[in-house]
């Protein structure tokens, strides 16, 4: 009996002992696993956020929107999500900050079947585009419309969730879609077999920031160190991806093997690496966005998101790149 | 002797205003758990939000919500045009029994989320998947309870008719069909307020209007007083039809005991 108690007892003093040598610390993504994830997991498989003593969780998301929820609510440490979608919440109020971005060139495009010789915004006329309502593109969309002349009397519009777009489009009810150009021409090419010809928004002159780290702004308060730590390690997990995209690859795999084919992931991630930098930040350290870069996105969503103008005079409330390494 | 009742005791007993009062007590708790917990309007929008929202949007919430509805009175009409027919053979034949009710009770369990995207992309983005998917929740309450009606029909009055020299459509007109409307009318309430929610499970997946749609957008814009005030809508939407069917079935059997004296229980 004693000695019963004394290992209990052993075993209170000891748990958090051991819990102090490492944070847990989850990161929760903006979607269910796709392409861009795999740095992550190239890091946590080569402990790469071991070495600065965090015990890394990944999961899957259901959309920016509740990410930034949850990374709000404090449920989770750090997310994984679209900055636009980030400043809409942390305009009205939500305590998020970017700690980090990622994509500084947008990687939101509009699509269709190669086979329907959509090569430009001008063939864009006449034609039916699938949109999903509210949702990041469908707002930055205006804007793209605006920057290649056309209107929306130009073409039709239907409107459903990410799937219906995709079926819409597979099943020629539409010819484009509005989608990110390492997703969702990947999954009609894996559900079809057919090419897929993309027209990035970036090429149009529409200068937005993607997705990028965010953390709620009691941990910057409370834990600046553990930011400066887990940035440090996810640093060099997309470092070590931009070189090495194969084995990102196979790390996501290894840890999730339903997370889709081989091939199309490596694909996605190849497509990827390039929004890593604008031309201002070619060559420097990832997750650097210039000052410049978040201003422009600001200003968008100002004019096209909604964003109340008032509530986003100063755009560098919404981001910070002072704990990146 | 009511006369002699003061004014708010007699406000008190007036039906329709004790739901309203106690909707007024949960908006009051609503707004204090808010005030007191300090819950951030991004999480939670406080009531008082949600109203303006609603008076503000009013218009383009009326119109969307006309879109809604139709689409649930056509997956209602679906409901009553399919299931009691079938409710009717069910109840009167063990052998369509025996093959139809399994395979109906196995496709109810089917998540209609899950399959509502591939109705878009068989009927396309107009007002027919909405329907459907509207149907397709709303189908089984009424089937289920039209069939329990017409099973528990008492057979000493069936016995009685027959020994009458009743024809069969008179018995079915004259004993069965009275003794199983109520609770066909109970299935029909339970499938209008269903068929709600699966109209606007249609529209969440494919469509270019109604409240769905404008849920949509303004989960997208984290505009959560919108939002609540869509919701609001539906449950009017909800609530009227209910009303609207309660109202037929107090004119088609006056007699029933749940009739008497009202929606009361106690006078």
């Amino acid at each position: 009996m004693r000695i019963m108690l004394l290992t209990l007892a052993w075993l209170m003093l000891a748990t958090p002992a051991m819990a102090q040598d490492n944070d847990d610390v989850t990161l929760l993504l903006n979607w269910y696993l796709y392409s861009e994830h795999a740095p992550f997991f190239l890091g946590q498989e080569r402990g790469y956020f071991a070495d600065e003593g965090i015990d890394l969780e990944i999961q899957e998301g259901r959309g920016s929107g509740p990410t930034v929820q949850a990374v709000a609510a404090g449920t989770v440490e750090f997310g994984y999500a679209d900055v636009a979608t980030m400043i809409k919440a942390a305009a009205k109020g939500a305590p998020v900050k970017a700690v980090g971005v990622l994509l500084q060139t947008s990687p939101m495009s509009v699509m269709g079947l190669t086979e329907k010789n959509i090569r430009t915004p001008e063939d864009i006329k006449g034609k039916t585009v699938a949109v999903t309502p509210g949702d990041a593109m469908s707002q930055v969309w205006p804007l793209f419309l605006q920057k290649t002349g056309l209107s929306q009397d130009d073409f039709q519009t239907v409107s459903g969730d990410a799937q219906t777009k995709l079926n819409a489009v597979i099943n020629d009810r539409a010819d484009l879609l509005l989608g990110y150009l390492m997703d969702q021409n990947m999954r009609i090419f894996d559900a079809t077999g057919k090419d897929v010809h993309v027209i990035p928004f970036a090429d149009h002159g529409v200068n937005l920031v993607s997705s990028g780290i965010i953390t709620n702004t009691d941990m910057i308060q409370d834990n600046p160190d553990l930011v400066r730590r887990f940035l440090a390690a996810a640093s060099r997990s997309i470092q070590a991806a931009k070189e090495d995209p194969e084995a990102a690859v196979d790390a996501m795999l290894a840890s999730n093997p339903d997370a889709g084919k081989r091939d199309t992931l490596l694909r996605g991630l190849e497509l990827t690496i390039p929004l890593y930098h604008t031309p201002e930040t070619e060559g420097q350290p990832v997750f650097r966005v210039t000052d410049a870069n978040m201003a422009d996105s600001v200003q968008m969503l100002i004019d096209y998101g909604g964003v109340e103008a008032d509530t986003a005079s100063d755009p560098t409330v919404f981001y910070t790149n002072n704990f990146l390494p | 002797m009511s006369a002699a009742r003061p004014l708010w005791l007699r406000l008190l007993h007036s039906v329709w205003l004790r739901p309203v009062l106690l909707l007024i007590i949960l908006l009051v708790i609503w707004d204090i758990v808010i005030r007191v917990f300090a819950i951030p309007p991004y999480l939670i929008p406080t009531p008082a939000s949600v109203v303006e929202a609603l008076v503000e949007e009013w218009p383009r919430l009326f119109g969307e919500s006309l879109v809604t509805t139709y689409a649930t009175l056509g997956g209602f009409g679906l409901s009553i045009a399919f299931g009691i027919p079938m409710a009717l053979a069910i109840a009167y034949s063990r052998t369509v029994e025996s093959f139809v009710y399994p395979l109906l009770v196995f496709s109810q369990s089917i998540p209609k989320v899950a399959i509502a995207p591939l109705f878009v992309v068989w009927f396309g983005f107009g007002i027919l998947p909405k329907i459907i998917v509207a149907f397709l929740l709303g189908f089984f309450p009424v089937v289920v309870s039209t069939v329990m009606g017409f099973k528990s029909v008492e057979a000493d009055m069936l016995d009685l008719a027959r020994s009458m020299k009743a024809s069969k459509f008179q018995i079915f007109l004259r004993i069965s069909l009275p003794q199983a409307l109520p609770s066909i009318f109970a299935g029909l309430k339970v499938s209008v307020t269903l068929a709600v929610v699966g109209a606007v499970v249609g529209e969440f997946v494919g469509s270019n209007s109604g409240i769905g749609y404008v849920l949509q957008i303004a989960n997208g814009n984290f505009d959560l007083p919108l939002m609540f005030a869509g919701l609001v809508v539906l449950s009017m939407i909800g609530l009227l039809l209910f009303i609207a069917v309660d109202l037929v079935e107090r004119l088609m059997i006056p007699w029933h005991a749940s009739q008497r004296g009202g929606i009361q229980a106690t006078p």
